[in-house]
């Protein structure tokens, strides 16, 4: 990073390939390999072109890069929107009988997903991994929608704060 | 690919890091000096006020207590705007020194650094800490907008605590002492800017949509 501050484009090349590696395979192992990592990962790489002023040579890289991951994937998981998401259209219409377990087996994938709340899971997995909006999610669960946003308002809470414990 | 447009944009850049601790201290000068200047213009200090600065050690140290919260705050503040260097346990101290520098005047009520009095009271003092708080809260957002701020709003109250202080503090030695006074009429006009302070970020906000 130093030698890119410097401006050695080489060197600055082959930093944004490992970054994208590395942050790939961080996102994948604790949210799943979902369309929204690879959204993230670029997001990562922008902020970290942005902000590479802002890193202090005499200190470690890693707490600087992943202070932005964290924030950029919370970022990424709060605005992702309710989408024709075709894993969620498929479920709906092709196999209306999928029962919701074998449905969160199959996407839930990452440990932070899985270190939440079966409540918060099923939140964050019905809206921001299968596309339903808030609505859908809820009569899906049977609870009111605000009681739905409620617990994903929560849910992102805690998987900011599940990331957060892992840097210490 | 992004890689290759990235790598194309690169120019060098200076890491503002090494010089972050200076920038702070420039800051905090420049807006002390501002707001002592100010204040001399628009009114006379307390009489007397410099004196008790030494013949009364409780009232000094409640001073130095304040200008090392603000210091602290301000510290904080930018350290907030570059990524990964606020830890919690700084940001925990800032809010110990400036609760503990708070508390001097909730135990003033019952035993005051200086005998309560309306000497030296200045007419508008809550408004003079408020307009004279701003344009260094606005300055600092300015700054931290050239950083990198990760959650700018909180970056930006925490700076806007600072500048807000600031003022509130020179208005010990500028305007009447009385505890009571000191927290309705001085502090809360402080933190005021706090809260005002973010408000400076809502236009960029609003462009980015």
């Amino acid at each position: 990073m130093s030698s890119a501050q410097a401006g050695n484009e080489a060197d600055y090349r082959q930093l944004l390939s490992e970054l994208s590696t590395v942050v790939n395979r961080y996102l994948v192992s604790r949210f799943g390999g979902y369309e929204f990592t690879e959204d993230c990962v670029q997001e990562v790489l922008i902020a970290v072109h942005e902000a590479r002023h802002t890193y202090d040579p005499r200190k470690q890289f890693r707490p600087w890069l992943f202070a932005i991951v964290r924030h950029k994937t919370i970022d990424a998981i709060r605005r992702q929107k309710a989408r024709e998401n075709q894993q969620a259209q498929h479920c709906l219409a092709e196999e209306p009988s999928v029962s919701d377990a074998s449905l969160y087996a199959e996407v839930s994938g990452g440990r932070l997903i899985a270190a939440l709340s079966p409540a918060h899971r099923e939140a964050i997995t019905l809206t921001k991994i299968l596309g339903y909006t808030a609505a859908e999610a809820a009569s899906r669960l049977e609870i009111s929608e605000s009681a739905m946003k409620v617990r994903i308002h929560r849910a992102i809470a805690r998987l900011r704060k599940l990331m957060e414990k892992e840097a210490l | 690919m992004l890689i290759d447009r990235l790598a194309d944009d690169l120019q060098p850049v200076r890491s503002v890091g090494p010089r972050l601790g200076r920038g702070t201290l420039l800051w905090l000068t420049l807006s002390a000096v501002y707001v002592a200047v100010m204040t001399a213009l628009i009114g006379p200090l307390r009489p007397g006020a410099m004196e008790q600065l030494v013949t009364h050690p409780r009232f000094l140290a409640e001073c130095l207590a304040g200008v090392l919260a603000i210091a602290v705050l301000a510290r904080v503040g930018f350290r907030s705007a570059i990524p990964g260097a606020l830890s919690r346990r700084a940001l925990a101290i800032a809010a110990g020194l400036t609760l503990l520098w708070l508390l001097n005047y909730v135990v003033g009520f019952v035993s005051p650094a200086l005998e309560p009095s309306m000497l030296g009271k200045r007419p508008h003092c809550y408004l003079e800490t408020l307009v004279l708080g701003l344009p260094p809260a606005l300055a600092a957002v300015y700054w931290q907008h050239k950083l990198f701020p990760l959650r700018p709003l909180l970056s930006a109250a925490l700076i806007g605590l600072a500048a807000g202080l600031l003022p509130a503090l020179y208005m010990q030695i500028a305007c009447m002492y009385a505890p009571g006074h000191i927290l309705m009429w001085h502090i809360l006009p402080g933190v005021l800017v706090a809260c005002l302070a973010p408000l400076a970020l809502v236009p960029g906000l609003l462009r980015r949509g």
